[in-house]
């Protein structure tokens, strides 16, 4: 409770603004605007905040995981093994794992909702680290803490691995009302998992007419997946007989990867179904009128997927810790130990990283594995030597059977520019049933370590 | 679409132990396949995608350098990762039968990988010849390696062991490290000598072993070359 004391206001006000972000069930969302009036006393639902959360005694030094995903699942099973005695905690606010990966060969029923879903318990109990349920609210790293909707929980080390959130001011909604209707009638399909359901549910129902996908601009998350979306969601249709037009609006100049398969893809598979159509820079979204606007056209549809550029994850920002050179709000951490700058007990992986790396699962699980050990060295007072998150990537453009391209791609620091430049990259552009095999053999594959092994 | 040629399905040795009906020890069978080149070329295609066409590894130690390795060696760690003893999760998947098929595929993916140039670049360890650290090195390989693996590290397909000429330093020193740890089981007398090594000397011998020479017929002509089946 004697946090409660030295809790100034001013720092009180700082934190509690962020219960904004969380829209999670369950978490207290407090609005700035009440808080004036809990200056006097702390109101109980504020008091429980400030708690310390009811938590085991932690057996060794206690090293925070924030996110779920891909990298803070990597990062809590490695932390575990290069350091034992670490008592790892994991966070998520969601109450279990759906993939995104390999999430368009379920939208086009290749594969089971059970493939993609796995438990955090699973994953805690097989790795020996604990997982906690809930909302990460703020981050006060001067007394090393981590705010949640259940109490504040101390730590030696914090991985924050956040993801990303979507930016939908760079296709000119700004207004939250309709910020939130764009969110929930047409979702991209990158953040949360009932936005793969809605998607699912609109392919699986949609009866005829123009079907509209983009492409967004800047560094998204998973460069060919809305590509391969298109692909899917056509070889459904095709195999349906819907009688249906996919306008695929890409906001870039062109295809960004694989871009002689995929185009193959388009004309050879889906010339009647797909209709691509790059530099698209989409200006804004008519939801009454159901269209999208570009800077010369108007394009009505009758359904629509709409992926907005993104951001890193809001509670980068939250923390304080952005990089004012970055235009998506990444962090502002050491391009090769990845902790913030100026603060070694705190570090930024995955999609929210400070670094230009390819936004995906199998960049986070490879950089995730090197991070476990950096954390795990430097707690010793040790280094480990610098090494290159891979990059695996697998599209699938056909189905039954699902037949798939692949990339793999490393990365090399380019002392001369000063940016990281993709190395040894290998890409087979030649879709086959293999490389469909191939996808779900690389994801179970991965599923199988960062939950069972 | 996937040629399986079983052209001499040769021994079925049965060791059956105790004097009553039930049996008592492991039964051991030996089965012989007849490698297809071409159909290891078809297959490889699955691992490339990882293990990249030329099969070279990498010098982060995440892939080891697989070309010219021996046959027997390479089919023992496909059989370790697809039964579990040796845990690698992430390819896991790609060797069970319902992925890349069954022995006659294994053995023709190995047939292949054999028969492909070797990385002339791998990574080597800190201390190059001359040093303190590498003669330091090359007694403990004496001493604690050779008898198994080769005065030049050459191993040898008919005993299961590993050829070590050419392979990553960080490959190496990672594999040591896990099975220090108890994280990869291998041959008892194996685990036994890294076990009794300090990590000094761990890190001396298995630089020396970075620095020894690889047969210039073996290797490929340059760091450049590309394997032209995936042209």
């Amino acid at each position: 409770m004697s946090d409660e004391k030295h809790f100034t206001r001013r720092r009180f006000l700082q934190f509690t603004g962020l219960g904004l972000t969380a829209g999670a069930a369950g978490a207290p969302v407090v609005a700035t605007a009440q808080l004036k009036d809990a200056v006097g006393g702390t109101p109980p639902a504020i008091a429980k905040l400030l708690r310390e959360a009811l938590l085991p005694q932690p057996k060794g030094a206690r090293v925070v995981v924030v996110g779920g995903g891909w990298s803070g699942l990597t990062i809590a099973k490695y932390l575990k093994r290069y350091n034992p005695a670490f008592d790892v905690l994991l966070i998520d606010k969601q109450p279990a794992f759906v993939s995104f990966p390999l999430s368009n060969s379920w939208l086009a029923d290749q594969i089971h909702l059970d493939f993609l879903s796995h438990s955090f318990f699973d994953a805690a109990d097989n790795h020996k680290y604990h997982f906690l349920q809930a909302t990460v609210l703020g981050v006060d790293r001067t007394s090393r803490k981590v705010y949640t909707d259940v109490g504040y929980i101390a730590y030696e080390y914090m991985v924050l691995a956040p993801g990303i959130d979507y930016d939908y001011g760079r296709i000119g909604v700004d207004d939250p009302e309709q910020q939130e209707l764009l969110f929930q009638h047409y979702p991209g399909g990158f953040v949360s998992t009932s936005e793969l359901l809605t998607i699912k549910h609109k392919i699986q129902s949609f009866k005829g007419g123009t079907f509209l996908l983009n492409v967004p601009s800047g560094d998204y998350r998973c460069t060919a997946a809305p590509y391969e979306r298109a692909c899917m969601v056509a070889a459904l249709f095709k195999k349906r007989r819907v009688r249906a037009k996919i306008l695929l609006l890409d906001m870039n100049t062109g295809i960004k990867i694989k871009k002689d398969g995929f185009h193959r893809a388009f004309d050879e598979l889906y010339k009647d179904y797909i209709e691509y159509l790059p530099s698209s820079e989409i200006s804004g979204v008519d939801l009454d009128g159901k269209a999208i606007t570009t800077e010369f056209d108007e394009y009505p549809f009758d359904d629509a997927i709409i992926y907005p550029p993104i951001r890193a994850s809001r509670l980068i920002e939250e923390a304080g810790i952005v990089n004012p050179r970055s235009p998506q709000m990444a962090a502002n951490t050491d391009p090769f130990r990845y902790h913030v700058v100026g603060d070694e007990h705190v570090y930024v992986t995955g999609d929210s990283r400070g670094q230009p790396f390819s936004k995906g699962g199998h960049t986070a699980h490879s950089e995730g594995k090197y991070v476990a050990e950096v954390i795990a060295a430097h707690a010793l007072g040790k280094e480990v030597a610098w090494r290159s998150p891979q990059t695996m990537c697998f599209s699938s453009v056909e189905i039954d059977p699902l037949q798939a391209m692949s990339i793999i791609t490393y990365y090399k620091f380019n002392k001369q520019t000063n940016v990281f430049d993709f190395d040894r990259t290998h890409m087979i552009e030649d879709w086959d049933i293999q490389g469909g095999q191939a996808s779900l053999a690389w994801a179970e594959g991965m599923f199988r370590d960062m939950f069972y092994r | 679409m996937m040629p399986r040629y079983f052209k001499s399905l040769c021994g079925l040795l049965l060791a059956v132990a105790g004097s009553t009906s039930f049996a008592t020890e492991p039964v051991k069978v030996v089965l012989e396949f007849e490698p297809d080149p071409a159909n290891g070329r078809y297959l490889f295609e699955i691992c490339a995608r990882c293990h990249l066409p030329e099969a070279w590894g990498d010098n982060e130690g995440n892939y080891p350098q697989l070309a010219g390795q021996h046959t027997n060696v390479l089919m023992q760690q496909l059989l370790d990762i697809r039964s579990g003893r040796r845990d690698n999760p992430t390819m896991w998947p790609f060797v069970q039968e319902r992925t890349i098929g069954g022995y006659q595929n294994l053995v023709d993916v190995v047939s292949y990988v054999a028969t492909l140039p070797m990385n002339p670049h791998h990574s080597q360890g800190p201390w190059p010849q001359g040093t303190e650290e590498y003669k330091e090195g090359m007694q403990l390989y004496q001493t604690n390696c050779s008898s198994c693996h080769g005065a030049g590290g050459e191993g040898d397909n008919a005993s299961y062991y590993p050829r070590l000429q050419g392979q990553h330093f960080s490959y190496m020193k990672r594999q040591a490290i896990r099975v220090r740890d108890g994280l990869r089981e291998v041959d008892p007398a194996m685990a036994a000598v890294i076990k009794a090594l300090s990590d000094e000397e761990t890190d001396k011998v298995l630089n020396y072993i970075s620095y020894l020479p690889v047969p210039a017929k073996d290797l490929a002509p340059s760091a450049d070359w590309r394997n032209p089946d995936f042209e």
